[in-house]
C-alpha cells in the first residue's frame, strides 16, 4: 500500500514537470520574434473599418505599401495623420499603396478619427494587437514599408513621422525602386 | 402657444440625455474590474494609459445607453478579441482555466489528507510493555538468587 503510494505520488510529480518542460518548450518554440529589414512582411487579413470585408496584404503583392499603425488614443497619431494623408494622395499616382492599421483601439473612436482627420486611405482593425505583435510594435505610431516583393525596405519608423521626414520620403523611395 | 411649444421642446432636450438610462443594467467600477487594458495587460481599474481611458469612455457611454455587461463585453470582444476579459470565458477549451486549479486543488487536499493519514499510523502511541519474558539463564540465577536469600 505504502509503496503504491510512493509510485503513485512519484508518478504524478513526474507528469507536472513533464508537462511544465512542455510548456517551456511551446513557449520558446512559438516565440515572435520582430521581422528583419529584407525579409519578409508579415501577411495579414484584416477587418476594414471604412467599408466591408476584410484587406489581406498579399493581395497588394507588386505594389510599394507604406503600413502605418495608429490609434485613435494615440496624441502623436493625430499630428502625423495630415502628413500620412497629403503623401498618400502625392505617391498613389506611382502606385503606392496607404494602410493603416488602428491598434487596440474602439471601433467607433477609430471612425470619428478617420473621419475628422480626412483620412482617406485604406484602414484595417487591429483590434486585438496580433498583428501588431507579429512586426514587434513597441507603440504607436509606427511606419513600415514594404516592396513590390513584399519584402520590408526602408527604415522601421518608430514615432512620427512628422519627426523623421527624410526617413519616411526614403523608406517610400525604397519600396518603389526595389 | 409658441412659448409652450417651444418651452416643452427646451424641457425634452435637456431631459435627453438624463432619460437616455434611468436605471443602468451594469457600472463602470464593475466593469474596470472584468475589462483588461489591451496595451498595458492589467484590468482597467488599474491602468490610466489612453488606450484604457478610451475603453473606459466606450463602456460609459453604453451604460448611458442601457446596454447590460454581457452586451458590452461582447461588444469589446468583437473589437479587441477575447484577450480584453479578465477571466476567460466558461466554455471549450477555456473552461480548463477553470477547473485545472480546482482540480489542482482538491488533489493537492487529497494528498494531505493521505500524508496526514500515513503520518498518523506511523506516530500511533506505542501498546505499554507487557511482561518480559526473561531467558533461562537469567531466570537460573534469578532463582539461584532468591534461594540463597532464603
Amino acid at each position: 500500500m505504502t509503496r503504491t503510494l510512493k509510485l503513485t505520488g512519484q508518478g504524478l510529480a513526474l507528469v507536472a514537470v513533464a508537462g511544465l518542460l512542455g510548456l517551456l518548450v511551446w513557449r520558446l518554440t512559438h516565440q515572435t520574434h520582430p521581422p528583419k529589414i529584407g525579409g519578409p512582411a508579415p501577411n495579414f487579413a484584416l477587418r476594414r473599418i471604412e467599408g466591408t470585408g476584410k484587406l489581406n496584404l498579399a493581395s497588394l503583392r507588386g505594389k510599394p505599401v507604406v503600413i502605418n499603425f495608429w490609434a485613435s488614443w494615440c496624441v502623436p497619431c493625430k499630428g502625423e495623420a495630415k502628413m500620412l494623408e497629403q503623401a498618400w494622395k502625392q505617391y498613389r499616382s506611382q502606385g503606392v499603396v496607404f494602410v493603416g492599421v488602428d491598434y487596440h483601439d474602439v471601433t467607433s473612436d477609430a471612425r470619428t478619427f478617420l473621419s475628422h482627420h480626412g483620412v482617406t486611405y485604406p484602414t484595417v482593425q487591429d483590434g486585438s494587437g496580433m498583428i501588431g505583435d507579429k512586426y514587434g510594435l513597441t507603440g504607436v505610431p509606427e511606419t513600415y514599408f514594404v516592396d513590390r516583393r513584399g519584402r520590408l525596405v526602408g527604415t522601421h519608423i518608430i514615432g512620427t513621422i512628422t519627426n523623421q521626414v527624410s526617413a519616411f520620403r526614403s523608406g517610400i523611395r525604397a519600396a518603389l525602386d526595389q | 402657444m409658441l412659448r409652450v411649444v417651444a418651452v416643452a421642446a427646451a424641457a425634452l432636450a435637456l431631459a435627453g440625455p438624463a432619460a437616455a438610462c434611468v436605471h443602468p443594467k451594469t457600472s463602470l467600477s464593475y466593469l474596470e474590474g472584468q475589462i483588461m487594458c489591451p496595451t498595458c495587460h492589467t484590468t482597467l481599474d488599474m491602468s490610466e494609459a489612453p488606450a484604457a481611458q478610451q475603453i473606459k469612455a466606450q463602456i460609459s457611454r453604453r451604460i448611458a445607453e442601457c446596454w447590460s455587461a454581457k452586451q458590452i463585453e461582447t461588444e469589446l470582444v468583437g473589437n479587441f478579441g477575447q484577450g480584453i476579459l479578465a477571466a476567460p470565458p466558461h466554455k471549450g477549451f477555456d473552461l480548463l482555466a477553470w477547473w485545472l486549479p480546482l482540480g489542482g486543488v482538491l488533489a493537492g487536499a487529497l494528498l494531505l489528507a493521505v500524508g496526514v493519514w500515513r503520518w498518523s499510523r506511523t506516530h500511533e502511541p506505542e501498546p505499554p510493555e507487557t511482561e518480559h519474558e526473561t531467558d533461562p539463564e537469567t531466570e537460573r540465577r534469578l532463582d539461584e538468587l532468591l534461594a540463597r536469600l532464603d
